[in-house]
């Protein structure tokens, strides 16, 4: 685990995503074991996570641990990205084999401006 | 400064690991890349049962690992997770540009980058993928823990998918353009005896429906013309592939299929440059096709290699 992506437990959602999103925007990932594009995403989300550190903060969640949050939120995936900011849910989720780096950058630029 | 290797191989499928192990024990300096980890399509496929030397099931990411393991006991670089920033895949040497902050080359670049899950391209389709639409079931199964879900197509995945997913769900229903399944006999014989899987023959998805999460899908009886729209916890789709070339765009033609031809030997008609695996224009794609084609294609390259390398 990479120093600039914090794992939380369910319990943590409100404070750890939802009010630290209105300090600065939060992505939460959600992940699967079995999961090769959970496998795949990991080091890009650790390396973006670095390159924001100080101005976005990068969020992991286990699904499996996490089923009440993951089905309130609607998560039906992994991985799925969702990006939070002041508070709230915002843009549009990342999900699935596909998701690039250079997109999940331009996402969180797209935050901070 | 490019870091140089005496060929690159793009896609760490069974076409490319394949082409890698032959290529590494050949001495080639050999780099492999890959936007995912190894193993293609065969590392989100739940079982192999038709790979020769396995006479019990293996699971595909089991496979996939195996062959990265082996490819890189004899040499061979490969990295994971790196994105394809810039390239240029048609002069002597070739470059390819990674994570826009490094660059390799070779003389020989073997492109393997395979095919991707096709989409419907039905309305809903993007807004509700990863809302209730999916299209991995070893990643997304245990999310439909005691769910109703519907499964799109009647291949092999389609139906061995399903199989995979009775684990989970309470009921899974198969919805299918034809009157028969296109999967291999066993398989298919399998699910229609599953007291878990119904299946709705002849029919086609027109539209995923729901507020924020996905909650029904639209179908249509392609002989009777009949619409309807049946409540669904969620939809896996496995129609098929599509190939992935948007590395070879402008490079080489495409077939009407949006396929690449080859020789025999695997080469295009850029020197150097050779495709393997399900991104060639070929009647069949199969685990032991694409790794038939790696071998060739690093066996080209080696007399490549030695003669303009």
């Amino acid at each position: 685990m990479s120093e600039h992506v914090k794992e939380i437990g369910e319990p943590e959602y409100e404070t750890e995503v939802v009010a630290a999103s209105r300090q600065q925007p939060v992505v939460l990932d959600f992940y699967s074991t079995d999961c090769p594009p959970c496998e795949a995403l990991a080091p890009k989300f650790e390396s973006v996570a670095e390159l924001f550190a100080g101005r976005a903060r990068f969020v992991k969640i286990f699904r499996q641990g996490s089923r009440e949050l993951a089905s309130r939120l609607g998560v039906t995936g992994s991985p799925t990205l969702v990006f939070f900011k002041d508070g709230k849910e915002v843009g549009e989720r990342m999900s699935g084999e596909e998701i690039k780096k250079t997109a999940l950058k331009a996402q969180v630029e797209a935050l901070l401006s | 400064m490019a870091e140089r290797y005496d060929v690159v191989i793009v896609g760490a499928g069974p076409a490319g690991l394949a082409a890698a192990i032959y290529a590494s024990r050949a001495r080639l300096k050999t780099l492999v890349l890959d936007e995912s980890v190894p193993g293609g399509q065969m590392k989100t496929t739940h079982k192999v049962s038709n790979y020769p030397g396995f006479p019990e099931d293996v699971k595909g990411a089991d496979l996939a690992k195996a062959f990265a393991m082996q490819a890189e006991r004899f040499g061979a670089r490969i990295r994971r997770a790196v994105e394809i920033t810039g390239h240029d895949l048609s002069g002597k040497t070739k470059w390819l540009e990674l994570d826009e902050e490094e660059k390799v080359e070779a003389p020989a670049v073997i492109v393997a980058t395979g095919a991707k899950p096709r989409e419907l391209g039905v309305p809903g389709e993007s807004r509700f993928r990863g809302r209730g639409i999916s299209y991995c079931a070893t990643c997304d199964g245990a999310y439909f823990d005691g769910k109703e879900i519907h499964v799109i197509g009647g291949g092999n995945s389609a139906v061995e998918e399903s199989l995979f997913l009775t684990q989970f769900a309470r009921k899974v229903t198969i919805v299918h353009q034809f009157d028969h399944f296109q999967a291999e006999p066993v398989s298919a014989r399998e699910a229609l005896e599953s007291p878990k899987i119904e299946v709705i023959w002849d029919s086609e998805p027109r539209a995923f429906l729901g507020e924020n999460q996905l909650e029904r899908v639209r179908i249509e009886n392609v002989k009777t013309k009949e619409v309807r729209e049946l409540a669904t916890d969620g939809v896996f789709v496995f129609v098929g592939y599509a190939p992935r070339t948007d590395l070879l765009k402008g490079v080489v033609p495409f077939n009407s299929w949006g396929y690449v031809e080859t020789g025999e030997d695997m080469s295009t008609g850029v020197p150097g440059l050779y495709v393997a695996g399900d991104i060639r224009s070929k009647r069949f794609r199969q685990i032991t096709t694409a790794v038939a084609d790696g071998t060739i294609a690093a066996l080209a390259v080696q007399k490549y290699v030695k003669e303009h390398g």
